[in-house]
């Protein structure tokens, strides 16, 4: 476990290195360099409507989709909404999927590291999914009632995970803006109760789904 | 950022996370319903076959196999069960009646091939209902292998079919009728073995081909037994009184499993263990 953790940090930072070329512009000079990595985007007070989401995401795997994309609300401080769309192709799953999920996640902490970059280390979350597409989706009276007691296509998950940010320029209108990346180890309630009956046969490790993303203020 | 990667031993570390990402394919699964698996876990019926068909059995040898049935998720009972047949003498495969996964999901049915790849003889499926849940028919066929196959073994002909009728909706596809008719019209083999999920005599297989099935099976000479799972319990009999005789086998949490041994043209004998 902790290994898998220290090696995706690892993985994860190639990949925002790969996306300094966007933050070659010059911050302005009244940006603190502690400041702007350790203080969440403006949320009270907030002049922009409701529906405006603060964030948009990318990312793959986590059992949302090869690809899921999507928009997130910063809710309260450390508390964020993320609404995804994914999308898996025929070849992998047997049928194209096409994935709707919701994201709850809570980072308690924002720690500074150095310059404009800043680490959460820990986001704890909660996530639920509904896949359209399978191929033998329950048909109506296909089934008495209770045959199977569980939903092909509604998943409820839980997930742990980190999230290293490099601050870029703030918007126009002056919020905070970073660009982060993700992983999440998370696991599903079918994966939990298989692992839950079967502990000597199965690990904890057999029941872990990886996701990496992107995150970018907006 | 040049900095931040030499400041950290990093670099060095790069071709390790390299590595783990390539690794981690399995771990970032795109969907429950993803089938993607190693090479080593996928067509698992034709290697097991494979490994089979490398000790024949000389014409006219008794044939001994065990019989058991809905693996699903009883992983705790399946590696005890392998330990059981492991320390049997004398077998030749183990046949699993169907529901191989719970929720028609590959990882399950790799979960199941970690314990039964242990076995020291090679075991082979039938598709069961659970196999066929959401995209479990493709999965099915990407772990294991068509739903609908035969193999000759000794003096005797394997006849493996997909009667989970009520997941295809009642649609008179399953059995499918125009192939098991056929595999049971060669007579090239002594004997024929017949081994499907759902029981012919349940309400989950489709009532219009039940006659169908069970007529085919009942003019077939050559037929020893009809073997099923799906009632988690064993049981042995003459459901249509009509000479057929159909073998249900117990689940895996039931622990507890039969041998089967077949010789001359129509014998056989049944032996129950418990583990």
């Amino acid at each position: 476990m902790l290994q898998h953790i220290l090696s995706v940090a690892l993985v994860a930072a190639p990949l925002v290195a790969s996306a300094s070329p966007i933050s070659s512009v010059a911050a302005p000079d009244t940006l603190g360099v502690t400041t702007t990595a350790s203080i969440p985007r403006a949320t009270s007070g907030n002049s922009r409507p409701w529906y405006r989401p603060n964030h948009v995401v990318l990312q793959t795997g986590g059992g949302l989709g090869m690809v899921a994309g999507g928009a997130g609300f910063t809710l309260k401080d450390r508390l964020e909404l993320d609404i995804l769309v994914g999308y898996v192709p025929e070849k992998y799953a047997g049928s194209a999927l096409s994935l709707a999920s919701a994201k709850l996640l809570y980072s308690p902490w924002t720690l500074p590291i150095k310059d404009k970059w800043s680490v959460k280390p820990l986001t704890v979350g909660g996530y639920f999914s509904y896949t359209h597409g399978t191929i033998n989706d329950e048909e109506p009276n296909q089934y008495t009632k209770g045959y199977y007691w569980f939903s092909t296509d509604t998943r409820i998950g839980a997930l742990l995970g980190s999230r290293l940010s490099y601050a870029l320029p703030p918007t126009a209108s002056g919020y905070a803006r970073n660009l982060s990346a993700f992983y999440e180890l998370g696991t599903n309630d079918l994966y939990i109760l298989s692992y839950a009956q079967n502990r000597k046969s199965l690990s904890p490790a057999d029941i872990l789904v990886l996701s990496l993303g992107l995150k970018l203020d907006i | 950022m040049r900095s931040f990667l030499q400041n950290l031993p990093v670099r060095a570390l790069l071709p390790v996370a390299a590595a783990f990402l390539f690794s981690s394919c399995d771990l970032l699964e795109f969907s429950p319903n993803d089938h993607r698996a190693p090479e080593s876990e996928r067509d698992l019926t034709e290697k097991n076959l494979a490994r089979l068909l490398q000790n024949p059995l000389p014409a006219g040898d008794t044939l001994r196999f065990v019989f058991t049935g809905d693996s699903q998720r009883f992983y705790d009972d399946a590696e005890d069960l392998v330990k059981s047949v492991n320390q049997q003498p004398g077998i030749q495969f183990m046949l699993v009646a169907g529901d191989i996964s719970d929720f028609g999901f590959a990882r399950e049915m790799r979960w199941v091939n970690d314990d039964l790849r242990k076995l020291k003889v090679p075991y082979l499926t039938v598709v069961g209902n659970h196999d066929l849940v959401g995209n479990g028919r493709k999965a099915y066929e990407a772990i294991f292998g068509p739903r609908n196959y035969s193999f000759v073994y000794g003096d005797t002909k394997f006849i493996f079919t997909d009667t989970n009728g009520r997941e295809y909706n009642f649609d008179r596809t399953a059995p499918d009728m125009t192939w098991v008719n056929k595999e049971l019209a060669d007579r090239t083999a002594r004997r024929h073995v017949i081994i499907s999920h759902v029981p012919p005599q349940d309400e989950d297989f489709d009532p219009a081909l039940r006659e169908a099935y069970a007529g085919a099976l009942r003019q077939d000479p050559r037929l020893i037994f009809e073997l099923n799972g799906h009632r988690h319990a064993f049981s042995i009999g003459e459901p249509f009184e009509d000479g057929v005789t159909y073998i249900n086998s117990s689940s895996f949490e039931s622990r507890q499993y039969v041998i089967l041994t077949v010789w001359g043209d129509k014998g056989f004998r049944l032996k129950q263990v418990t583990f």
